[in-house]
């Protein structure tokens, strides 16, 4: 027991070590355009950040003002279109950035020994990113926030029906704690803002200890590029200037009604599955990504080396994109969906699965073959790669 | 693991600790969750929905097979906010169906009934357009055409091509008339049918006198507080 727990605790120094969150300064790829990534993300997180503070200088929470009050900021305060605008976009790029991050670190293979602890800290970032994002929409106080916070919030209400736990209340409980009662009503916002601001002043305090303890940089980009970037978002802000929707009306369900971008494959995936199913999906998804590091042994980077996970992940973008599709164009036929798609994914899990073995079959034969080339003493370790590999 | 006298005396010393923990932690929970009592973190009981009668329309408004009202049924709830007491709004629909039915659903709701609760014959029934999904508000859709385009291209039988409800969030399809269990699901994700409203017709008008349980966020569960608290919509008369 003490010796796992001395273990651990070394993994975990060892891992914190490595934690290369933010500059990615440690690749060595700083010209490679997939490496700001990292320093992208904190940018924008820190535009998040000051423009959401700014914008609670003008924000009322409440069911009757919340609305009016963002209209005000919009067209009414100079500049507030400026401030609302890079808030609504800077999450948009926070996410986006951590998305891309996540699937270059997958297909990069950079979740492997010692990226561990890095790779778990960004996928629970995109999941709290989603969390922020989710009660950051609802305090506009529109109907695709109002749907959206009511859908999400009874998902949980379902996992008092798994058989073999049985019904301790916890889902519900969970359900209305978030909702600080049985509907979304004044105490949904009022607990939504607190989370929302919450999340990011916790996680800010904790990145600024890591700062101070390891001496990393916070951003490793150019003030050019900052900028551009800066630049950029403004522009968008003031070309697309972010919309209001329509007033919550608790009466009524418009109809399509569509969550915000990186919710849309998931929603597809609820209208597919019953919903005990739905709320659990996503949890798996999310123990997925978190085990991947353990799951993935070898000690191979390149993707088609280890075909297996690289399937998975390849599966994981195209579902993504095929289920957003799907929704925008609102195409669902329950009964007749569901098993085209299932059938589908279990083609290509057992596909991926027997590439995988034939791979690590024909790589036996080759170091067998090589180690005979070489001699029995000459070189027993470290086969060499054949060059037609 | 191996456990001498030292590693005992951990353990018997860490339950009192524990305990004393969870004690402490116990009124934090409150709160989050202030109408609970000490130790009752995990229940619904406080958070039921009180109704009561209220007249929703008459009768004439649906004199035809298929016709059809929306209305809003309110309910008190207790919200944790300063504002206490909050009303909620069950929005609802009434209609006639072609011929009459025992308004009983599969899970044994009695929307119908005389004195004695026994279910009684009527060709007026009265759902809940809370979807028992995941609670967005549903449609009556009188032409079942609107709802193969307008809600991921279902097609129904040929028995069931009349008017149905459909909810815009995932698609989940109602059959009014289902035979044997009306507004039973038909296609869709929603693990049941849709909820009913408990009526009474008082001379010309429909008055609603209870309301299923589960509407607002959460689902009923056999619960021997529940009938306790005596708030339940269902024992309002």
């Amino acid at each position: 027991m003490e010796a796992v727990l001395a273990n651990l605790r070394e993994w975990f120094q060892d891992r914190k070590q490595h934690l290369d969150l933010f500059d990615e300064t440690k690749t060595g790829k700083q010209d490679d355009p997939l490496y700001i990534l990292g320093d992208l993300v904190w940018l924008s997180w820190m535009v998040v950040i000051v423009s959401g503070v700014l914008l609670m200088l003008w924000y009322i929470p409440t069911t009757t003002g919340a609305y009016r009050s963002i209209e005000h900021i919009t067209y009414d305060i100079p500049f507030g279109w400026l401030v609302r605008g890079m808030h609504k976009y800077g999450a948009d790029m926070l996410i986006t950035c951590i998305t891309l991050r996540i699937y270059r670190m997958y297909f990069a293979g950079e979740y492997k020994k010692p990226g561990e602890l890095s790779w778990m800290v960004l996928f629970a970032s995109l999941v709290l990113g989603m969390i922020s994002g989710i009660t950051g929409y609802l305090l506009i106080w529109n109907q695709r926030a109002f749907w959206a916070a009511k859908v999400v919030l009874t998902v949980p209400t379902y996992y008092d029906e798994i058989p073999v736990l049985g019904n301790l209340g916890l889902g519900r409980a969970t359900a209305y704690i978030f909702l600080g009662g049985p509907a979304v009503g004044q105490a949904t916002i009022t607990r939504f803002y607190a989370i929302h601001f919450g999340i990011s002043v916790v996680f800010v305090i904790l990145a600024e200890v890591l700062f101070y303890r390891t001496r990393r940089r916070r951003l490793s980009l150019s003030p050019f590029v900052i900028l551009l970037v800066l630049a950029f978002l403004a522009y968008v802000s003031f070309e697309r200037l972010t919309d209001m929707g329509r007033w919550a009306n608790p009466n009524r369900t418009p109809l399509p009604i569509l969550s915000d971008w990186y919710f849309l494959a998931l929603y597809q995936l609820v209208k597919y599955m019953p919903p005990l199913w739905a709320g659990i999906a996503p949890a798996l998804l999310i123990g997925y990504g978190m085990a991947v590091p353990f799951m993935d042994r070898t000690k191979e980077t390149r993707p088609l080396e280890r075909p297996f996970f690289f399937v998975v992940g390849v599966m994981s973008l195209l579902y993504f994109i095929a289920f957003t599709a799907l929704i925008i164009l609102n195409i669902a036929v329950i009964s007749r969906d569901p098993p085209i798609i299932l059938a589908v994914t279990i083609v290509l899990m057992v596909f991926a699965f027997i590439w995988e073995l034939l791979y690590r079959r024909r790589k036996a034969a080759r170091a067998a073959r090589a180690a005979q080339a070489a001699g029995p003493a000459a070189r027993p370790a470290q086969p060499p790669r054949p060059a037609a590999a | 693991m191996k456990l001498d006298r030292r590693g005992l005396l951990k353990i018997l010393t860490a339950i009192p600790i524990l305990g004393g923990l969870i004690a402490l932690v116990s009124p934090l929970f409150r709160y989050l969750k202030p109408n609970d009592k000490p130790w009752q973190i995990f229940t619904i009981a406080p958070d039921l929905p009180a109704g009561g009668a209220q007249i929703v329309g008459t009768t004439a408004a649906v004199p035809k097979p298929w016709d059809f009202f929306y209305f809003t049924y309110v309910q008190k709830y207790v919200q944790y906010d300063p504002t206490g007491y909050k009303a909620a709004n069950i929005p609802g629909v009434a209609i006639r169906l072609p011929e009459k039915v025992k308004f009983v659903n599969a899970e044994g709701f009695v929307g119908y009934a005389d004195k004695d609760g026994k279910p009684q014959d009527t060709d007026i029934v009265l759902f809940q357009r809370i979807c028992p999904h995941l609670g967005c508000i549903f449609n009556f859709i009188p032409d079942w055409h609107e709802v193969q385009i307008g809600y991921g291209g279902y097609v129904p039988p040929a028995w069931e091509k009349h008017s149905l409800m459909a909810c815009p969030c995932h698609l989940s399809i109602y059959n009014p008339s289902y035979p044997g269990d009306p507004g039973n699901v038909i296609s869709g994700p929603a693990p049941r049918g849709a909820r009913y409203f408990q009526f009474e017709l008082r001379g010309d008008n429909i008055v609603v006198v209870g309301a299923e349980l589960g509407g607002i966020a959460w689902e009923p569960r056999p619960d021997p507080r529940a009938d306790r608290e005596g708030d339940a919509p269902r024992d309002s008369a």
